[in-house]
């Protein structure tokens, strides 16, 4: 159960990118699955050459900005459409990746945790996907033996306590207020703007590129922060870490729309956050009990997606119902959703 | 003359696809001149070079030939965001001058500063709710409301204070009543001469409205192949300073000395 709350915060923490990018700027940035990967693998390796946890999380988030505002580059400078610009760079990642942990995966080293986790190795052993995807019977049960001295915050804090789901709530709860406070101001607001109206912004003296690079900078240090507390949190990073997570940050920032009516703002970023956990809970769920009617893990993937064209395709129906827009995904699409 | 010239355009030629075989010069030798408090209504047929003309004053499009000048100042090289400092502009969509997503306060907060800004928070900028409550249209007393509700009237009165709060030099028109129903757009003009009476704002508008045309303005011009004619002129209409009932909006609003 904690496992599934854990995850589920840093599934929100990284839907917060994917929440700025598709809501916010409102571009479809497909940087994030290589920028998960990035955040995760960088951060891994920098704590292996003996940086401490917190400075690698801040080096990997940087490195993870860096990655967005090369695709917001190649959109804007070198007028690449953004779909193709995001999968460039996240085609660029995958073999920069690959670099960085020096082959596809790289686990923590042991000697960099601290002898108080016997445990560690059950984690680290394990495949690192398993958590994210298949919290199924067989697993549930070694994670609830492990959760007492979890390796996240050991790595972290150097202590071993057992709260990482304190430490992980605090860390999305100071994203969330950071990002909430920033879009609040004169320049969160103009980036809000941006979104619904990129040239009217013009007018008011501030260029397009500026606003895309800060978009999109901004949501890929979400993802790669996320990435990196994924990797640190499941104890090592691996090179396809970060496939799908696009589809997957979608739905669940769907489904925190779904479930948190988005009136004000606040709530708006908290969506996410909620949704991550649900979109967790709901895949514990059909893990465990799935297979009575014949479902794989592997199908998960084709379920998240479906479950975004349904959300999609129930928002037009309602659109056409009320005339009114609420999804605003008209840069996948093309053209306005009802629009007035 | 002595009346200061905010916009200069001297043998300005703009050509489309130079040098191919379907070469077509939008705008011809032009040499045009608007003093400080004109109102300039531009009307022509389509492809006359109207849309071309706005195109350069904006500086989303750098003369082929000659200069523009604004403030005295050659724009070669300037893009639109540096312009935009001096110039406001509201267009024929009422969608594409305001934020729909946004709320009115929102949206003036935008409005109220030019250029780069930085983390501060906003603040509701006191200038711009007064500016809105001259609309008529009870719009400050719902200022959380979202800009993308309103009517398509409302939207472009709104887009048309955010173009001025933060005074312009210039203000550029582009058809934008065109989508509005007529009722909608006589209070619109009546908000557009009122920007350009009491403010003093330079106002340049392109129309096909005809009974606009002749009703509003203080010099015509026509647009046909590129060539820019002037064929009606008079002095402009402004307020001098102490008659001026609107104090927020600065000193500079006010029009040159030798302003009628």
């Amino acid at each position: 159960m904690l496992g599934i709350v854990e995850q589920g915060l840093i599934l929100g923490l990284m839907s917060i990118g994917v929440f700025i990018s598709f809501r916010i700027v409102n571009m479809a940035d497909l940087t994030v699955d290589g920028t998960f990967a990035l955040g995760g693998a960088l951060c891994v390796r920098l704590f292996s050459l003996g940086l401490n946890a917190p400075v690698s999380l801040l080096l990997s988030l940087l490195a993870g900005a860096g990655a967005g505002i090369l695709t917001g580059f190649l959109h804007r400078k070198l007028k690449i459409n953004v779909l193709l610009a995001g999968i460039l760079v996240m085609t660029m990642l995958y073999s920069i990746n690959l670099r960085i942990m020096n082959g596809p995966n790289l686990p923590i080293p042991k000697t960099s945790v601290s002898a108080s986790l016997g445990t560690f190795e059950q984690v680290a052993g394990k495949d690192p996907l398993a958590d994210l995807f298949e919290p199924s019977a067989p697993v549930a049960a070694p994670q609830k033996e492990i959760a007492k001295h979890r390796t996240f915050e050991n790595i972290f804090l150097g202590t071993a306590d057992g709260q990482d789901l304190l430490l992980l709530s605090a860390i999305v709860l100071i994203c969330v207020a950071l990002t909430g406070l920033f879009l609040r101001t004169e320049l969160g607001t103009a980036l809000r703007g941006f979104g619904t109206n990129p040239s009217g912004l013009e007018s008011f003296g501030l260029p397009k590129t500026l606003m895309t690079l800060l978009g999109l900078g901004l949501a890929n240090a979400f993802v790669s922060l996320s990435g990196g507390i994924f990797a640190l949190y499941s104890g090592f990073a691996d090179v396809t870490m970060g496939q799908g997570m696009i589809v997957t940050g979608l739905a669940v920032v769907m489904l925190g729309e779904i479930l948190f009516v988005r009136r004000k703002l606040v709530y708006g970023i908290f969506a996410p956050i909620l949704g991550g956990i649900v979109y967790q809970g709901i895949l514990a769920v059909v893990m465990r009990y799935g297979y009575r009617i014949g479902f794989r893990a592997s199908d998960m993937k084709l379920l998240t997606a479906l479950f975004i064209v349904a959300v999609i395709g129930f928002g037009l129906i309602q659109t056409k119902k009320r005339m009114k827009g609420k999804f605003r995904l008209s840069t996948i699409f093309g053209g306005g959703v009802g629009r007035d | 003359m002595g009346v200061w010239a905010v916009i200069k355009l001297s043998d300005v030629s703009v050509v489309y696809r130079k040098g191919e075989e379907n070469e077509k010069c939008a705008l011809k030798n032009a040499t045009l001149q608007i003093s400080q408090g004109d109102f300039v209504i531009i009307v022509g047929p389509n492809g006359a070079g109207k849309s071309t003309l706005m195109k350069v004053l904006l500086c989303e499009l750098a003369p082929t030939v000659g200069t523009y000048y604004l403030n005295g100042k050659s724009m070669r090289g300037f893009s639109v965001t540096q312009v935009a400092r001096w110039v406001g502009r509201v267009f024929q969509d009422p969608n594409s001058g305001i934020f729909p997503d946004l709320s009115i306060l929102e949206n003036l907060s935008i409005a109220s500063k030019k250029g780069v800004r930085w983390l501060r928070f906003r603040s509701c900028p006191q200038k711009a709710v007064s500016l809105l409550s001259l609309l008529g249209l009870g719009l400050e007393k719902n200022l959380n409301t979202r800009a993308g509700d309103l009517s398509g009237g409302q939207k472009q009165a709104l887009a048309m204070i955010m173009a001025i709060i933060s005074d312009p030099k210039v203000l550029l028109l582009d058809e934008h009543t065109a989508s509005l129903d007529p009722k909608s757009s006589v209070k619109v003009m009546e908000l557009t001469r009122q920007i350009n009476e009491q403010f003093g704002i330079t106002v340049v508008m392109i129309t096909h409205n005809m009974p606009f045309a002749e009703q509003y303005g203080n010099r015509k011009w026509k647009i046909e192949e590129g060539e820019v004619y002037e064929y009606e002129y008079r002095p402009p209409v402004c307020l001098t300073r102490s008659e001026n009932p609107f104090p927020l909006v600065g000193d500079q609003r006010r029009c040159a000395p030798k302003c009628v």
